[in-house]
């Protein structure tokens, strides 16, 4: 089923290496482990968990704000990988398949936490008073070199569920458009629409908490 | 993308907004959008969103789950199989 609504839908173009490093690069012994992990194989299962462990608690961690939520759903992941790893066919690399994994089991746990009546679309696609606006107004302040990690960790945690899921697949993780896509049942023009909506919005929180700083 | 280019010089602020998450996307060289070179609040819109993605990419690495964490994976994995593997919360 499509989760987003469908916006400039289009063919991604390829990212030339020096400006976009690709994060998910093939992992040495990653295959063997996955063959042996499949086969019922307790060690190849743990060396798979020592892999990946830092990337899919990153992303529960980055989507929650919270240590503790953010490892029991780790743990969720990794339990479904176990159960499912011997339906991975290897139609994508192994780090898609098992972040799309995490990706499910993090909006399973954001309905049933703060959003039990709402829908996923809904869950993916902020209304339209949480999205960012158009620029057309003067500013005063510009962000170059202004904001440190924390400060930006801060401003993430704060965006929409949707938006802060496509942000951190895309422009933390190195994820293509395409592989969004795939991982969140959406199409490739949404992936890049959500994506442009969250950075706008985050320019908005970053401006508004330099405002408060300079006030302050 | 031709059309693009011919439509740039007459572009308003919102049109031009409006094109960007295709330009960013196709990984043109925004300073060389001829609205940018007439308004100064859209280049400062490209800046902050070019400064916003190039520090993401710098968020990673970051932590590892506690050990925790697998001791549970371990635990709910040697259930017998007529009890499905569950969640123990690590932390309450």
């Amino acid at each position: 089923m499509e989760r987003f609504v469908l916006m400039n839908a289009g063919p991604t173009q390829p990212r030339p290496a020096n400006q976009h490093m690709r994060r998910n690069p093939p992992i040495a012994g990653e295959q063997e482990a996955i063959d042996k992990a499949r086969e019922g194989d307790a060690r190849a299962f743990e060396t798979l968990y020592a892999m990946h462990k830092r990337r899919v608690y990153s992303l529960c961690l980055r989507m929650l704000g919270n240590v503790a939520e953010a490892e029991d759903l780790t743990q969720e992941a990794f339990l479904q990988l176990y159960r499912k790893i011997g339906t991975f066919r290897g139609d994508s690399a192994f780090s898609t398949w098992l972040h799309r994994l995490a990706v499910n089991v993090v909006l399973m746990h954001l309905r049933r936490k703060g959003l039990p009546q709402v829908s996923l679309e809904e869950t993916l696609e902020p209304s339209q008073d949480d999205g960012p606006r158009k620029d057309i107004g003067a500013r005063d302040l510009t962000l170059s070199g202004s904001i440190d990690r924390v400060t930006l960790e801060r401003a993430i945690e704060n965006l929409p569920p949707g938006y802060r899921l496509v942000f951190v697949l895309h422009d933390v993780e190195g994820y293509e458009h395409n592989e969004i896509a795939e991982m969140l049942d959406c199409s490739i023009g949404n992936s890049k629409s959500q994506l442009h909506k969250a950075r706008m919005k985050l320019r908005d929180l970053l401006h508004t908490g330099q405002r408060k700083e300079q006030i302050a | 993308m031709t059309v693009l280019r011919a439509m740039e010089k007459t572009m308003t602020c919102a049109e031009f907004q409006e094109s960007l998450p295709d330009l960013f996307e196709t990984h043109a060289d925004l300073n060389a959008q001829d609205h940018l070179k007439t308004c100064e609040n859209c280049a400062a819109l490209v800046r902050d969103l070019e400064y916003i993605a190039s520090q993401a990419k710098l968020l990673l690495p970051m932590h590892d789950p506690s050990p925790a964490v697998w001791d549970h994976i371990q635990q709910a994995i040697r259930q017998p199989p007529e009890a499905p593997p569950s969640v123990q919360p690590g932390r309450k």
